[in-house]
């Protein structure tokens, strides 16, 4: 399998400037700093990455929406990584942070940006200790400060912790954040493109997007555009987790069949189980039933099947679980995070946090299905930010797929009762 | 159509508006509704609250309308099935956790939220679990009650304090479900302008204290009035309930207050009922047995009996010893009609020209134009010089506020004084205390060097002031394009007003210069005052005494053309015995001018001293007979505010009292004036007609949001060029700046006054080389003292004035700071020792 | 209000703070972060000096700082768990271990243990889902937990 992001991630001492250089790192440099900064990010939009924090929105389109001639701009790595079963960038970061530097470095150079900010969400404390050494390292070498490489181009990048708040991810909210308010989204537009940090032109990517851009530079944009399906280019990094005999973050090709993914790379369903759902990008997107197993990993066909590819996380769940009981593990979620700004979000998540705790205490009513059902309605698309959207998805889609398992609580109710 | 307005459809109608207007103001201006619980005109959007909820062509999802600008042919649809199923989906989660005690909520009848809900709620809810339960009212502060169980969490308040106040004090507190609305650590939310957020509160979670339980809205009056604590004259509604106060609630009015109000506007009425309100008129035995030509007082008498008596008395006095022997001082708290009633009384009824309302020097007009309030926005340059908006106009310290970090202003100040507002100056020039006249004449010069116009080759500007700052701030003014400047006659010394004309009229020669000034007195209607002619050489309009052909042409042959004495100059007249009559009208000069004691014994030389006021006065107390006046809340009438607006006052409380202007039309019928005035707006009429810049204002142009009134001529400031040298005081004492500080512990806030809790004890501030000097520290008790007086002080070392002055608030009657100034009411000093 | 004031060191790390960023404003959270980790807590003393140092209200501090799921009003234990309880760490039986993990310490999840050595709070996800169940104490992640891990772990820890 091509292996672009993890290549050597189990290789010993990576995470050094000695290794890493000695596998090529930091070699796009020279080669970048030889075009124009247009060229790249014309390169990147060759090359068909798409961000791989969540949106998947076309990565070199949105390098070249920054607004025209207006300085200073701003770069945020987007290392909040906080959708559950998401743990892919962290792993990127802990074995290999200078791969995040070098493509930060490039992103800044095409965006001709000179100050990067990496915000990483306020657990990863361990990972801003290694990310500082990594940036020091870069420092000493030359490939950040002022002038690098003899360029002329000057960059500076520090890191920068959260401090648990999962709606700091949503990129907006990150930008509050990171200047010191309470992390609630920002209207949109403008988009962080136009006014972003300190309202100025920013690029917000996740550390995974940003991970790619080097080998985009060395190997070219049609070489990594040979990769994927049409529409979904390139490798993509996958957390798989949950009732699997492997689990572990994964690259693959976009394309793959999901099948390869939870059977092969993971080793199947354990214990002897049959695979009952998965979730396959996040616990944001809509789950599928184990009979969609053979749909292949990439973004139009996820599309097709009524989910998303989301942030790239595979939550496996096999036949021992009832699915009302995750759901509301879910909706307690995002009950949690929902920042409280938005009226539906912050008593939609409640209302059917209230509803479905109902339901397993066996204390539900028939129409509690055809109410829910309509509370996510009233609360799609209605709200601030997609959070609220993100707590609908697992709540419509077990309906959709698992509504016996809604029935299960329903058998010992007397019809009527409360 | 300009490349500045938009046209779009919404509900098939079109409508065309500027550019970056937001869809829901929009549809206002065609009549269509779109709900809104977060969204404030003036707080801007937040996109809470999910209420404005509109299908738009093309979009996929429903759009709040009150985040979305309007875009060239958008078509907007705001009650299609989609936006219906919206609304009832945002209203019922609205209503998820909110309390259904509409019965006992003081905001029902007046509440979105209720409105809402009927509009576009659905009947019932499907909401079966108990509800979360929330502290219900707790005190907010001493005046504001929050129950956040009602509270919807649309962000209004807290946006209001960070946006508008700006000052973050209150906030929402924690996330999520668990959000709410605090301040730091619970303590009081006591700021300056806090109430505003009850009116702003779509819900009833932010209540008036005082007003819960007291009445249901729909049983309310509700009068709209002006506020009258100062020069602002902010909008008001005034609710009451069988003549009973019950409440005040801000009435917007974009070119005065901008929606907002002050809360010693909203809640420092207490006068209105004060136990020490002067209602009946009666006779003091001042008791030293001396001479007076004036008669007893029957017992009993009524006020027009009381009133005509006091006509003939200073009648007979003017008679036997001359006009120049009677005096008015009237007020720049009373209303333009009873001003020009009572001038009109001594000039054209007794021929004197005694007659003032101020302790400090000023003439009308302005040698450029008069900016209202509302042009702080457009300027790019607002020039405050010896003003300190916060304590002294509060709403125009909100509407700098907004110009500076809304409207790309730059604010730049000449002060004796560090002010609140420093925070959003770009320089801040700090002049000693004492040197305006100095600092004001170096500006005017550095202009006139940039633009080759007369000047001294140097300045010896002993003011305090750095030649490069001052350098810097004849940039700023010179490069302005369009200028503010907003000055406080009545916290300048001296001179130094006629300084102020003098730079104005230099900056007006800029070529391309766009200049205006706001004169910024802090009292009430202390513009009004001038332009009724309260003034011993101008008479009314602005018509100077030297123009004694106009005056006889306005005024009559007969008219007194001799320039009057001053208020100062007749208190010292008084004092040798030279004035004979005196009558005082809503001022009170024993507390309020310089020169302390002397004041009292000079008034009590009076042969005649009569006090036609509301509240009881130490000036009041030495009086031969008092008048009551019956003051805001049952008087009417207009007034005048810093920036020209011209508003009408109305009653919103019934009295049998007579009003002043009655009194006074009583008074100029037994001097033989045959005028019968009918009602308040026949004098308004008068006014009309004879004052100039007045023609416009009538009952009706005045309306409910007022009427500018023409520029007035402005004096020729015939004062001489020469430099000022601020006078010198005893080895080691201070220069005295007595500084306004808003909720002041006086006759108007009382002890019983809801606002007692902001009362500050008495405090005198220290430059710290001063303070090192002295041996002071912050802290210690001090003494200053001067004329005789002594006062009690806590130190406070923090360099709000520069070294050789002395910043001392006034913060009580009973603190008496204004008898530390000489009769001469120039600079005071003061000896200062630690006790 | 006083009693709270940073230490010489903590002064000179608030000035290489404020040295990354162009406004002061984006020093609130590294702020908040440097009081919580040294005091265990974030007291409205220390918020207060906090709000001088950036220039704003107290109330603006305590707004951020309860927005933010790491900082605490009450002090914390020595150790910090955070057990994450989200999805894939649920599939592979967070709640039975959280629960031993709460026996064991004898207190109730939320809770210090009396001698102010750990306090046991659940997490939404920490990204650490393919080792799922795991927990986070101070800065540590544990992953793979089984119940004699935990009991290895907190033993190990002094
Ligand atoms: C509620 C919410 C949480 C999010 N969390 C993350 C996150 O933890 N990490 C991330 O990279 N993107 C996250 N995103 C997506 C970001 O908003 C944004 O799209 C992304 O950082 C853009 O980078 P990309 O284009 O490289 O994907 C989140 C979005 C939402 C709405
Ligand atoms: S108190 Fe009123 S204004 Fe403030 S958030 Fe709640 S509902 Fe809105
Ligand atoms: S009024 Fe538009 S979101 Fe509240």
């Amino acid at each position: 399998m091509t292996q672009i992001l993890f290549k050597n991630i189990n290789m010993k001492d990576l995470h050094t400037m000695k290794v890493y250089e000695e596998q090529g790192g930091y070699r796009s440099l020279k080669k970048a700093f030889a075009q124009k900064p247009e060229e790249i990010v014309e390169a990147v939009k060759a090359s068909g990455l798409r961000g791989r924090g969540g949106a998947g929105f076309p990565t070199g389109l949105k390098w070249s929406f920054l607004a025209k001639d207006v300085f200073p701009r701003y770069l945020c790595c987007n290392a909040d990584e906080s959708e559950p079963g998401t743990c892919k960038d962290r792993e990127l970061m802990l074995k290999n942070p200078h791969m995040l530097i070098e493509g930060m470095i490039l992103c800044a150079y095409a965006c001709r940006i000179e100050t990067g900010y990496i915000y990483l969400r306020g657990e990863f404390h361990d990972l801003n200790f290694i990310m500082e050494k990594a940036l020091e390292d870069a420092y000493a070498k030359g490939y950040l400060g002022k002038n690098i490489l003899g360029s002329g181009f000057n960059l500076d990048i520090y890191t920068h912790l959260g401090a648990g708040a999962y709606i700091c991810g949503e990129e907006s909210a990150l930008l509050n954040s990171l200047e010191g308010e309470r992390g609630e989204p920002r209207m949109k537009p403008p988009f962080p493109a136009v006014e972003g940090l300190y309202a100025k032109p920013t690029v917000v990517n996740n550390v995974e997007t940003l991970c790619v851009v080097p080998y985009i530079v060395n190997e070219g944009a049609e070489k990594y555009a040979s990769l994927g399906t049409e529409k979904s280019k390139g490798t993509k990094l996958v957390s798989v987790s949950g009732h699997v005999k492997k689990p572990g973050n994964y690259e693959v090709v976009l394309g793959t069949p999901i099948r390869e993914i939870i059977y092969d790379l993971a080793g199947g369903i354990r214990d002897g189980n049959k695979l009952k759902a998965f979730i396959p990008g996040g616990s944001s997107v809509p789950m599928l039933p184990a009979d969609q197993v053979d749909v292949s990993y990439d973004y139009e066909s996820l599309a097709a099947a009524g989910t998303m590819l989301g942030s790239g996380a595979m939550i496996v769940i096999d036949d021992s679980v009832n699915i009302v009981e995750t759901t509301l593990r879910l909706i307690s979620f995002y009950m949690h995070e929902s920042c409280g700004k938005c009226t539906p979000c912050r008593e939609g998540t409640r209302w059917l946090y209230q509803i479905v705790e109902k339901i397993m205490q066996n204390k539900g009513q028939l129409d509690y299905i055809e109410k829910m059902e309509d509370i996510c309605d009233n609360m799609n698309m209605k709200a601030f930010c997609p959070l609220a959207d993100a707590c609908v998805s697992p709540v419509v889609s077990s309906i959709k797929y698992f509504r016996s398992d809604y029935e299960e609580y329903f058998k010992n109710v007397p019809v009527g009762s409360v | 159509m300009s490349d500045n307005e938009v046209t779009l459809t919404i509900d098939g109608k079109s409508v065309t508006v500027p550019k970056g207007t937001k869809v829901v103001d929009a549809a206002k201006r065609i009549d269509v509704e779109i709900p809104v619980f977060c969204y404030h005109e003036k707080i801007g959007p937040l996109g809470c609250c999910r209420m404005c909820l509109v299908e738009v062509e093309k979009m996929p999802k429903l759009m709040t309308a009150c985040t979305m600008d309007v875009a060239p042919d958008m078509v907007v649809k705001t009650t299609t099935d989609k936006v219906v199923k919206g609304q009832k989906g945002v209203l019922e989660f609205t209503l998820l956790n909110h309390p259904l005690d509409c019965p006992v909520c003081d905001k029902g009848g007046e509440c979105p939220l209720q409105d809402n809900t009927f509009k576009y709620g659905a009947p019932d809810t499907r909401m079966e679990f108990h509800r979360a339960n929330n502290a219900k009212a707790t005190p907010l502060s001493p005046v504001i009650t929050i129950d956040r169980e009602r509270c919807i969490a649309c962000q209004r308040c807290t946006a209001y304090s960070e946006r508008i106040e700006q000052d973050s004090a209150l906030v929402m507190l924690n996330r999520g479900f668990h959000n709410e609305v605090g301040t730091f650590n619970n303590e009081p939310y006591n700021t300056r302008f806090s109430g505003n957020v009850i009116d702003i509160c779509p819900v009833g979670a932010l209540t008036n204290t005082e007003f819960r339980f007291k009445a249901r809205t729909w049983d309310l009056t509700n009068t709209e009035t002006l506020c009258a604590h100062c020069g602002c004259n902010c909008n008001i509604t005034m609710g009451t309930r069988l003549n009973e106060f019950m409440r005040i609630e801000a009435r917007p009015n974009d070119a005065v207050d901008d929606g907002w109000i002050c809360d010693k506007g909203r809640w420092g009425h207490n006068f209105m009922h004060s136990k020490n309100k002067i209602t009946t008129a009666r006779e003091n035995s001042v008791g030293d047995g001396k001479p007076t030509s004036f008669p007893v007082l029957p017992h009993n008498c009524t006020i027009e009996d009381a009133a005509g008596k006091v006509a003939q008395a200073f009648k007979k006095i003017a008679e036997e010893h001359g006009p120049e022997s009677v005096g008015f001082i009237g007020s720049p708290y009373g209303t333009n009609e009873e001003n020009y009633l009572y001038q009109k009384f001594f000039r054209h009824g007794l021929g004197s020209n005694n007659i003032d309302h101020k302790s400090y020097q000023d003439t009308p007009g302005l040698p450029v134009s008069h900016y209202g309030v509302e042009q702080v926005e457009t300027s790019n340059v607002v020039l405050l010089i010896a003003s300190d908006p916060t304590e002294e106009l509060p709403i125009l310290d909100l509407r700098i506020k907004k110009a500076v970090t809304a409207c790309g202003t730059r604010l730049v100040s000449l002060n004796d004084q560090k002010i609140a507002l420093d925070r959003y100056s770009s320089q801040s020039l700090q002049y000693k205390v004492g040197c305006e006249a100095q600092a004001i004449d170096t500006l005017t010069h550095g202009l006139a060097r940039e633009l080759g116009e007369p000047a001294p080759a140097k300045d010896a500007d002993q003011s305090g002031i750095s030649a490069e700052d001052m350098k810097s701030l004849v940039e700023t003014v010179r490069t302005s394009m369009k200028i503010c400047v907003v000055y406080n006659p009545s916290a300048l010394s001296g001179e130094a007003v006629f300084g102020v004309k003098r730079l104005l009229k230099m900056i007006a020669k800029v070529p391309t210069m766009e200049c205006g000034a706001i004169p910024a007195a802090p009292m009430t209607n202390a513009l009004g005052a001038m332009d009724m002619g309260l003034l011993p050489d101008f008479y009314p309009g602005g018509l100077s005494m030297s123009d004694q052909e106009e005056i006889k042409k306005q005024w009559g042959e007969k008219a007194p053309t001799g320039t009057g004495l001053s208020a100062l100059e007749m208190i010292a007249r008084a004092e040798k015995g030279e004035l004979k009559a005196l009558l005082v009208h809503r001022s009170n000069p024993v507390m309020d001018f310089p020169g302390g004691l002397r004041v009292t014994e000079a008034l009590k030389k009076l042969d005649l001293l009569v006090v036609h006021d509301m509240l009881e006065t130490e000036t009041a107390k030495l009086a031969n007979l008092v008048l009551p006046s019956n003051g805001p809340g049952y008087d009417e009438g207009t007034t005048t505010n810093i920036g020209g607006r011209v508003q009408a006052r109305k009653k919103a409380l019934e009295t049998t009292q007579a009003p002043d202007w009655k009194i006074i039309n009583l008074m100029l019928n037994v001097l033989g004036d045959e005028t019968n005035y009918r009602r308040v707006s026949d004098v308004t009429e008068e006014i009309a007609c004879r004052v100039p810049g007045y023609q416009e204002i009538s009952k009706r142009s005045v309306g409910k949001t007022g009427c500018n009134r023409e520029p007035i001529s402005s004096a020729d400031e015939s004062v001489s060029d020469k430099s000022v040298q601020a006078g010198k005081g005893k080895d080691g004492s201070l220069r005295l700046r007595i500084a306004t500080f808003l909720f002041a512990h006086d006759k108007i806030l009382d002890a019983s006054s809801k606002l007692a809790h902001h009362f500050q004890p008495s405090t005198a501030h220290f430059n710290e080389k001063d303070a090192a000097r002295l041996g002071i520290q912050d802290g210690n008790t001090v003494l200053l003292s001067a004329e005789n007086i002594n006062l009690e002080a806590i130190a406070r070392v923090d360099n709000r004035c520069q070294s050789g002055g002395v910043v001392v608030p006034r913060v009580s009657d009973e603190q008496g700071v204004n008898g530390l100034i000489g009769a001469d009411g120039g600079t005071a000093w003061v000896q200062v020792r630690k006790v | 209000m006083s009693g709270f004031t940073f230490s010489a060191e903590q002064e000179k790390e608030i000035e290489n703070i404020f040295a990354k960023y162009p406004f002061k404003k984006s020093a609130m959270l590294p702020l908040l972060t440097l009081v919580q980790r040294a005091e265990r807590r974030v007291s409205p003393e220390a918020m207060v000096a906090i709000s001088k140092k950036m220039d704003c209200s107290p109330a603006y501090v305590q707004s951020v700082m309860s927005f933010y799921t790491m900082y605490h009003a009450e002090k914390v234990g020595k150790y910090m768990i955070l057990f994450c309880i989200n999805i894939s760490c649920q599939l592979n039986g967070c709640d039975k271990l959280l629960e031993y993990t709460a026996k064991k310490l004898g207190i109730k999840v939320g809770e210090t243990t009396p001698d102010e050595k750990f306090t046991l709070h659940r997490e939404e996800c920490l990204a650490l889902c393919t080792e799922a169940p795991m927990m986070r104490i101070n800065d540590t992640y544990y992953g793979d937990l089984t119940e004699q891990r935990i009991g290895q772990i907190l033993d190990s820890l002094d």
